[in-house]
């Protein structure tokens, strides 16, 4: 510790220098903060789906071809299921040149806070919900970012069906990554009949099971209860359901983990060239130190000292940069739809944060070690052969 | 009095490992913002080359994609005939109804994707005329078969020519691989439309129709007409609107990658100027010899900058090459990179590096390699030979 | 003090093989002022750094203050440097970044000293060569003369037997240079300390006790210096 005040001199020998390398290593420790909170966001997405006891159920050839509704009663009636409800796909956009901004489902109201009781909706919201023909539950995300409040009366015009409803917004699934809207399907079926068609199908059915255990055994069941009938069905757990709904995704997030490995590189190389540049030019001071007593050891750490010491704060200052551009990112982006999903929420978390620092530290490490270990070991009388 | 080239030229080359290290770092920076730039360029090429100009999309007033909307019969009949509407030979108007579906379809790799399916007439590819088909054949109608774009054919299970492709209730043959310019059709399996509407159990037939706009026809006129029609609520859009449209989802990712390159190159900036200064520091005696022989201030400004931009430039070629194996090694091992570009619907697309993805990186080197050595060019320059003769 | 036995010392410059010591057998008793001078490529650096522990000697004995060097391990060695022997360098004695306080404590940093006592004894040494004011100086801010005679405040601070100085007038004018002499013949008279210095520089003669002549490695003469002759005539 004795030797701190050394260490600190010595980075501040050449200002310049070590600025510009501090300054390379925070802006590359803050892209690489950057990137990671892409495939976090998309891990904390998905592990946040807290229930193992509810799937999915749809019709499976694919998302968009509908099942009767009529096999709502049925999975009901398995042995297991604890409570279901049906989704039905709205596609209502706030503004119809914008497109659809975040998902918006004709549900089931009497069973939906059974089917999602970890979702922590309140219950007065629950019984509004069941009470209000044009009620509607929001996920905060979108409350938040659309500035609606609890009362308020919206309009979504729906790019699926020739529909235009309004809705009163009776409660709030409280998590801030909840970005989906949920109204009544009876609201939905009598809009229908007005235009003289009747709606008698659904697009997915979510079910609570009893117990985590059964749910392979409750999915096999309701699959083969629907073989060969008028549509096949695929039950699968929420999680599943999710990842692969997110699944394509995977090749950006791919692309964007290799950028952030080879900017990472690219900061090792920044930094070690500056290691042993700051080295090559003190030989003859460091001969000198061994000559006095200073052990080859005591040399080496010092030496590695400066380059830890430069990279780690550089790598904080980059953390903190990150914080800042990402709420910059956050606040200022239009709405990006619900393809990009999770991976636009640019929530910097703690753990990127410490993981930045680590990286930082360790590029220290990296990038000091050889200037510093060949110094150390450099022989005195051939040093000073050389330099005098 | 200027330097020769060679001086600049030379000194790098001494300078082995340390211009060594400063290429390197240039090289990477290139490689990493060519790769994001490329990924976005390639999403926005293939969705904005989708389209002919001369073609229109109808679909039901309110939809903003084909999967989203459906249309009558009556409908159907009612604008065939409407005046502006492109005819061929024999007087058959180039109409072509669609039905669009988004069924699952398993990735090699075990995942699951909604892929866009779109069930057609014959006269589809008269409509289309980007689109060809490069391998194998047209699908015959109420055969069961069907044509697969490229990006899907290596995609998919069961999407090679030849094979058993599943997806909806049925299994078809694939007859043959499309191929259109590089444009969404691309990532489309295309079949018989009422093969299709009776796999979907649709009782409508169609979501839409594309049409091609008469040669010297009021284009504006026809979009009216449709638009106004009171008995059906239908809209038209010029083809290449649509797509357009349907790629401004990709512009938030533009607006990030644009951010993150400025970041990455700002950084290599300072990494690259940092070299220079050393360069300048450990030829001081070199520069004060230079200056006492006569060289002007300008002339030593000159030669530094030169390096440096030298050095760049290199770096730029090398990391160029670089971005477009490692693009391309990347495609080739994922299968493509799948984007939704709009909802439910995945786009395939290859990581290619086009000559126009590369200026931009080319601007960011030039960038790097003049802002890196300026500075400490121009320091050089400014040393009184006096001062670097007795330094050394 | 000094007892070197048939010490050769040889190694590789490139493609060359320099045989810088040839056979040489020294004694200097506790206390001397000892020159060693010759021509360039003598071998006399390589001398001062076998005595000094700083180089090993390729065949023979050294034995320094009662130690046999050749017994002792690398780190052994810095220990012995550290608690026996200061050094004058010609060029780089000082650590830029550090004033001269500071660079005067360097040798205090290897002790388990207090910071407090660390700062009164290299205050006390820079006493001793007469630069009090100039503590907190940068290096760049002094003059040749005076970093070199911070370097000796340096090489006394730890009270080191044996202090050992490589061309320390070399790049002196004469004043500095005679100033730099007659302090390192003070810490022989004053502190009993043993000084052994390489120059080329012929005005060094009348300062030291003893001048040992150096050609091609080989150890050729030694004479009285004018050291020792005016402490002849003072008695």
């Amino acid at each position: 510790m004795k030797f701190l005040p050394f260490v600190l001199r010595n980075l501040a020998r050449n200002k310049l220098r070590s600025l510009l390398t501090a300054s390379a290593i925070a802006l590359a420790i803050a892209l690489v903060c950057i990137l990671r909170t892409m495939p976090a966001g998309m891990d904390a997405f998905l592990s946040s789906i807290a229930s193992n006891t509810r799937i999915s159920t749809h019709n499976e050839a694919g998302m968009v071809y509908q099942m009767p509704y009529s096999y709502l009663q049925k999975v009901r009636a398995v042995p297991g299921v604890v409570a279901a409800i049906s989704w039905q796909w709205f596609g209502g956009a706030v503004d119809a040149s914008r497109g659809v901004e975040f998902p918006n489902f004709a549900v089931d109201p009497e069973d939906f806070g059974r089917v999602y009781e970890d979702w922590n909706v309140s219950q007065q919201a629950l019984d509004d919900f069941r009470k209000y023909r044009d009620a509607a539950i929001v996920g905060r995300g979108t409350l938040e970012k659309k500035g609606w409040k609890l009362g308020d009366v919206i309009t979504l015009q729906s790019t699926l069906f020739g529909l235009e409803l309004s809705f009163r917004i009776v409660g709030e699934v409280p998590n801030p990554r909840a970005v989906q809207l949920y109204f009544q399907r009876e609201y939905l079926v009598q809009a229908f009949a007005a235009l003289g068609t009747p709606l008698d199908s659904t697009g997915m059915i979510w079910s609570r099971i009893d117990d985590p255990e059964r749910v392979g055994p409750v999915m096999r069941q309701i699959d083969e209860m629907f073989r060969n009938g008028e549509a096949e069905t695929t039950s699968e757990t929420e999680k599943s359901f999710f990842g692969n709904f997110f699944g394509s995704l995977k090749g950006i997030v791919t692309v964007i983990m290799i950028v952030a490995g080879i900017v990472t590189l690219c900061i090792v190389f920044i930094a070690a060239n500056t290691a042993s540049m700051s080295v090559r030019e003190r030989v003859g001071e460091i001969a000198i130190l061994k000559a006095i007593g200073f052990r080859s050891r005591t040399i080496f750490t010092t030496l590695l000292a400066e380059a830890v010491l430069l990279s780690t704060v550089a790598g904080a200052a980059g953390a903190l940069i990150s914080l800042a551009l990402t709420s910059l990112l956050r606040s200022s982006l239009v709405s990006t739809g619900p393809q990009l999903g999770p991976l636009t929420g640019f929530v910097v978390t703690d753990a990127i944060l410490v993981q930045a620092i680590f990286i930082a530290f360790f590029i220290g490490i990296l990038s000091g070690w050889l200037p510093a270990l060949g110094a150390s070991r450099r022989s005195v009388a051939q040093t000073l052969r050389e330099v005098f | 009095m200027a330097l020769p080239i060679s001086y600049s030229w030379r000194s790098l080359i001494a300078r082995g490992t340390r211009t060594t290290f400063t290429v390197l770092v240039i090289a990477l920076v290139v490689i990493a913002t060519t790769l994001f730039w490329s990924l976005i360029a390639s999403l926005k090429r293939t969705l904005v080359s989708s389209g002919s100009p001369e073609n229109l999309v109808v679909m039901r007033k309110g939809a903003t994609n084909d999967g989203s909307s459906q249309l009558t019969l009556e409908s159907l009949q009612a604008i065939r005939f409407f005046e502006g509407i492109a005819r061929d030979a024999d007087g058959n108007p180039l109409i072509s109804p669609e039905l669009v579906v988004q069924p699952f379809f398993a990735t090699t790799d075990g995942g699951r994707e909604n892929v866009l399916v779109r069930g057609v007439e014959p006269m589809a590819l008269r409509v289309h005329d980007e689109v060809v088909i490069a391998e194998g054949r047209m699908f015959t109608p109420s055969s069961g078969e069907t044509v697969v774009g490229r990006g899907v054919s290596r995609r998919y299970k069961g999407a090679s020519l030849g094979d058993e492709l599943k997806f909806g209730r049925g299994t078809w043959k694939v007859v043959g691989i499309l191929e259109a310019g590089g444009s969404s059709f691309e990532s489309e399996v295309w079949v018989d439309a009422r093969e299709l509407a009776n796999d979907a159990k649709r009782t409508l037939p169609y979501s839409g129709v594309r049409l091609r706009v008469a040669p010297g026809a009021d284009m504006d006129a026809l979009v009216r007409r449709i638009g106004d029609d009171p008995r059906y609520a239908l809209e038209a859009t010029r083809e290449i609107d649509y797509y357009e449209s349907l790629s401004s989802s990709a512009n938030t990712l533009y607006v990030i990658v644009i951010g993150l390159a400025v970041l990455a190159g700002v950084g290599a900036v300072f990494g690259a100027t940092n070299t220079m200064y050393a360069a300048v520091q450990s030829r001081t005696a070199e520069i004060g010899t230079l200056r006492a022989l006569g060289f002007s201030r300008g002339s030593i400004l000159l030669a530094f900058l030169s390096e440096s931009v030298m050095m760049a430039l290199f770096a730029f070629a090398l990391g160029a090459i670089g971005a477009s194996l490692l693009g391309r090694s990347i495609s080739w091992l994922l299968g493509g990179i799948a984007f939704g570009a709009a909802t439910f619907t995945t786009n395939v697309i290859q990581l290619h590096v086009a000559a126009g993805d590369l200026l931009m990186p080319l601007a960011l080197s030039l960038l790097i390699g003049v802002f890196g050595g300026l500075a400490p060019a121009a320091r050089a320059a400014r040393m009184r030979p006096v001062d670097a003769l007795r330094k050394a | 003090m000094i007892d070197l036995e048939n010490v050769s010392r040889v190694y590789q410059r490139g493609a060359d093989v320099i045989h810088a010591l040839e056979n040489v057998s020294l004694h200097v008793p506790r206390g001397r002022f000892v020159a060693l001078m010759g021509p360039s490529g003598s071998g006399k650096s390589t001398l001062l750094n076998v005595l000094a522990g700083l180089d090993r000697p390729s065949s023979g004995e050294v034995t320094v203050a009662e130690r046999r060097l050749n017994e002792l391990s690398e780190d052994e060695l810095a220990e012995f440097r550290a608690q026996t022997v200061g050094f004058v360098f010609q060029f780089f004695n000082l650590i830029p970044v550090l004033s001269a306080l500071e660079n005067v404590e360097l040798p205090l940093l290897l002790t388990n000293l207090p910071r407090a006592d660390r700062r009164r004894r290299a205050e006390t040494a820079l006493r001793v060569v007469g630069l009090s004011d100039r503590a907190s100086h940068l290096p760049r801010q002094l003059s040749g003369g005076e970093q070199q005679r911070v370097a000796i405040a340096r090489a006394i601070v730890t009270d080191a037997d044996l202090v050992v100085a490589d061309e320390p007038t070399g790049d002196l004018d004469a004043r500095n240079a005679e100033e730099i002499l007659s302090l390192l013949q003070t810490l022989k008279r004053d502190f009993n300390k043993t000084v052994v210095i390489v120059t080329h520089d012929p005005r060094a003669e009348k300062w030291v006790d003893e001048v040992i002549h150096l050609d091609k490695g080989v150890l050729l003469e030694t004479r009285p210096g004018g050291g020792s002759r005016e402490m002849a005539v003072s008695r």
